[in-house]
Order: C-alpha cells, then sequence, then structure tokens
C-alpha cells in the first residue's frame, strides 16, 4: 500500500464492487452477464452478502492478525510488534461491531428477530468478548513491556479455544445462515453453498477489496500510533 | 417503518451500506483526531 | 520430564498446605457455592424447569464458583510476596504444572461437591447415564483447571484482579462450557455413553490443547 495508484486502483475497485452489488438486478431466469439470480426466501435481501461478509471475514483476518503479531512480540521482545497488535484489534473490534450491527439488522427481517443465537452469531459475540476482554487486559496494565507481553500470551490462548466452536456449535444447534446445514433450502455446509458464477465473482471481489481497504486502514493507524509512540519517548 | 421495509427490502440493504460507511467514518474521525493531536505535540 | 514432576509435586504440596492451613479458598468456594444453590432453588420455587436448563444452570454454579476460587493460586503467591522466591527456585514449567495440579484437585473435588448437591437439592434433575455424567465432570474439572491456571497467571499481574478474571475467562471457557452443558444434557437424557464420545473428544482435546500452549507461553507470563 505504498504508491499513490495502488491506493486508487483499490479505491475504483471498491466503487465498482459497491455498485454492481446494489444495481446488478435479480431476475427470475438471468440471462446477461449481469443479471442476479434470485434466491427463494433472500430475494433483494441476498445483496447483503456484499457487504455483511466481508465486515465478518475482516475481523477474523485482524484476529488473525493481531495473534500473529503477538507472537512475533513475544520472540522478538520489540515493541513495535505490538503497536501493530494493538492496531489490529483495534480495527478488528470495528468491523467486529459493523459484521454484528449489519446481521442483526438483516435478522430482524429474514429470521424475524435482531438476534437468534445462531452458530455464527454465537461465534461473532465470542469474538466481540475476546476483544473486550483483550483491552480490558490491556488497560489494567500499566508496564509497557508487561501489557504488550499479557496481552499478546491472552491473544494466543484466545487464538487456539476459539476454533473449538467450529467443532462445538454444530452438535449444539444447527445454523439459520443461508449456506448452512441447517439452511431450509439445503445448500448443505457452507464449502458447497451453490452460488451464480456472476455473484460469486463479485461476492470474491468484494471480499478482495475489503481485505485491501482493512490493510491500508490499519497501515494508517500503524503509522499514527508509531509516531505516537515515539514523540512520547523523549519526554519520559 | 418495518412494514415499509419489509415490502421494500432494497433499503435493508442501502441502511447495511450506510451503517458500514459511517464505521468507516468513525475511523476516520478518530485518526484525524489523533493525528492533530500528533501534529500539536510536534509543534511544541 | 522427571525434572520436572519433581518440583511439580512440592509446589502441589506446598499450596495444598498453605490452603490447608488458611482455608481461604476454600471456604469462600463453599459459601457461594451454597449460595448459588439456595438461590437457584428460591428461583426455580414450584416451577417445572426443562432438565436442558437444569444442567445449564448447574454448570453455570460451577463456572462461577470456579471463579471466584480458581485466581488465588497465582494471586496469592503475588499477594505474599513469594514471588521471587518461586521464580528463583524452580522453573517456570514445574511451577504451571504444580499450579495446575492444584487448582485441577480443588476444582475436581469442588465439582464433585456441586454435583452431589445438586443431584440432591434438584429433584427434577434426574440422571439416566450416570456414566456419561460422571466422566463429563471430571473431564470438565480437567478442562477448566488447565484455562482457568494460565489465565489466572496472567491476571496475577494485572492490577484490577478480581473483576477481570471472569471477563478473561468467558470467551475462552465458552466452547468447553457449551460441550460439558451438551454432554450433561445427554445424561438426563438417557443417552448410551457412545453417544457423548465426540463430546468427550472435544473435552480431551481442548485440555491438550490448552495446556500445550500454556506451557509454552507460561514463561513469558511468570519472568518479569
Amino acid at each position: 500500500m505504498k504508491s499513490a495508484t495502488a491506493k486508487i486502483g483499490l479505491v475504483v475497485w471498491l466503487t465498482l464492487v459497491i455498485s454492481a452489488g446494489i444495481l446488478f438486478p435479480m431476475v427470475a431466469a438471468p440471462q446477461k452477464w449481469y443479471e442476479l439470480p434470485i434466491i427463494p426466501g433472500l430475494e433483494e435481501k441476498a445483496r447483503i452478502i456484499f457487504f455483511h461478509v466481508p465486515m465478518a471475514w475482516t475481523t477474523v483476518v485482524a484476529f488473525i492478525a493481531s495473534t500473529i503479531y503477538g507472537i512475533r512480540f513475544l520472540m522478538t521482545k520489540n515493541l513495535d510488534y505490538d503497536l501493530r497488535s494493538v492496531s489490529a484489534a483495534g480495527l478488528g473490534t470495528m468491523f467486529c461491531i459493523l459484521a454484528t450491527v449489519t446481521g442483526s439488522i438483516w435478522a430482524k427481517f429474514n429470521w424475524g428477530s435482531f438476534w437468534n443465537w445462531d452458530p455464527r452469531e454465537t461465534s461473532i459475540f465470542v469474538l466481540l468478548l475476546i476483544y473486550g476482554a483483550y483491552f480490558a487486559l490491556r488497560s489494567a496494565v500499566d508496564v509497557e513491556e508487561k501489557r504488550a507481553t499479557l496481552s499478546a500470551v491472552y491473544s494466543i490462548i484466545a487464538g487456539v479455544t476459539v476454533p473449538f466452536f467450529i467443532f462445538v456449535m454444530p452438535r449444539i444447534m444447527t445454523g439459520l445462515h443461508p449456506g448452512s446445514k441447517g439452511d431450509p433450502q439445503g445448500a448443505g455446509p457452507v464449502v458447497q453453498f451453490k452460488m451464480a458464477p456472476n455473484m460469486l465473482l463479485v461476492f470474491l471481489s468484494s471480499l478482495l477489496g475489503f481485505t485491501l481497504l482493512y490493510f491500508w486502514m490499519f497501515n494508517l493507524k500503524v503509522r499514527a500510533s508509531r509516531l505516537e509512540f515515539h514523540s512520547q519517548q523523549p519526554q519520559e | 417503518m418495518l412494514d415499509f421495509l419489509a415490502e421494500h427490502q432494497l433499503y435493508i440493504v442501502m441502511i447495511i451500506v450506510l451503517m458500514i460507511w459511517a464505521g468507516f467514518l468513525v475511523y476516520l474521525f478518530r485518526l484525524d483526531g489523533r493525528i492533530s493531536k500528533l501534529e500539536q505535540s510536534v509543534k511544541k | 520430564m522427571k525434572d520436572f514432576s519433581a518440583p511439580a509435586i512440592h509446589i502441589f504440596f506446598k499450596d495444598s498446605h498453605s490452603e490447608l492451613r488458611t482455608r481461604y479458598a476454600m471456604n469462600a468456594l463453599l459459601m457461594f457455592v451454597v449460595t448459588a444453590l439456595a438461590l437457584v432453588l428460591f428461583s426455580v420455587g414450584n416451577e417445572v424447569v426443562g432438565t436442558d436448563v437444569l444442567s445449564g444452570i448447574l454448570w453455570v454454579i460451577i463456572f462461577f464458583s470456579g471463579m471466584s476460587g480458581l485466581s488465588r493460586t497465582f494471586v496469592s503467591e503475588e499477594e505474599r510476596g513469594t514471588v521471587v522466591t518461586l521464580q528463583l527456585l524452580s522453573r517456570p514449567t514445574s511451577v504451571l504444572l504444580g499450579k495446575l495440579l492444584f487448582n485441577f484437585v480443588l476444582i475436581l473435588s469442588l465439582n464433585v461437591l456441586i454435583a452431589v448437591l445438586y443431584l440432591l437439592m434438584v429433584s427434577r434433575f434426574v440422571i439416566l447415564t450416570p456414566s456419561i455424567f460422571w466422566v463429563t465432570i471430571f473431564l470438565g474439572s480437567c478442562s477448566l483447571a488447565s484455562s482457568s491456571t494460565i489465565i489466572a497467571a496472567i491476571i496475577a499481574k494485572a492490577n484490577t484482579k478480581g473483576t477481570l478474571y471472569p471477563v478473561l475467562s468467558f470467551p475462552i471457557m465458552l466452547p468447553l462450557l457449551l460441550t460439558v452443558m451438551n454432554a450433561t444434557r445427554l445424561s438426563t437424557e438417557g443417552a448410551a455413553f457412545s453417544e457423548a464420545f465426540g463430546e468427550f473428544q472435544i473435552l480431551v482435546s481442548y485440555t491438550v490443547v490448552v495446556i500445550t500452549v500454556s506451557i509454552l507461553l507460561f514463561s513469558f507470563v511468570w519472568k518479569d
């Protein structure tokens, strides 16, 4: 994300993706390349996949990034990695809130209530709790080195326990999300989710665009906190 | 309000996109505030 | 392995001795369990409550009583100022294993006590497959001890120790809590032992993963 062309390219890319996500008409029998199929029970609401899913995806990317920077901090004891870890976690919290709020508005119209404790809703809720705990822990430690170490350790422990939800959840309840096992349309597990090729293309472009946007935001945040960090150092 | 939205589903998508946009704006403003603070501390 | 196990057992006995002398954690835990059980009994009253809700409540009581006592292991070292001595005398891994063993014994006896009291006092809570129930209690204690020990080590270094403990533990323990609740529900429904096998697998792998990561990370937390 160094050159201006890359940034402008990303902005143009995302603009096109967002426009496509909203403008492409939904018809019963798609003929032209831009016509999306109507999914029964979802109709126009299906367009949320272009906006809500990238938020949830970016939350996971941020979570993994934060854990990896935590590991690197523990290995090198370089506070710069801690700075990156916090920045990733802070942005992850923002995307997590966005994913939760947008999903819950959509759920109101699709499933009838704002919150249903569907497996994925539960998982994103746990991620939100982990981010909350992470920042609560950070605010409770004064010494920089210690704060960085403890929060890195916590994020690694959280990182190894969260994947257990993948095994635990299907035993407890069936999913409501389109494409999950309990979906009445019988689409099967998410990997087999049948999506029209053009819809899939817009979806993947959106995932890519928002992920790159995340890295741009992350880069800005790290640079700002690095400046803050160095401007505070000499006075102490 | 809810009935209207249930009938015009594209508006739901619209609300969702606006929320994401709002989230990004909040981020921008906070970054802006941080950088202004930095500028002041550099001037001192 | 022998280098670690002998000092670990020493630390376990040291903690047990000091615990038996003051009975700080034991008394607090016991009172907490009795209070929580009484509250549940009052609020349930004569209501007809399903067994799945009751098996959930059992683990809610276990979680919160664990939260009130398990952090003591490390916090008490910090408060008494004995951390430095322990750091000098033994290796981090033996400290962790000793504390882990102590927490495990503490929570296992606590859980058995809670389970027995709960079975006696909540008449509607009938276990049809005792083997599933007791194996769940045992494995649940293993996994609760594993995650609570490393989190106790983290919060012992933080400023607000008491309030932070449940906040940090809950998201880590949620997959395990959901699993044990599900296994307990199975035992009240009279499921065959093999049906709960998947739950046990999750609990065992959770314990193994958390203990492995704890051993790898503990020295970072322990050394100042």
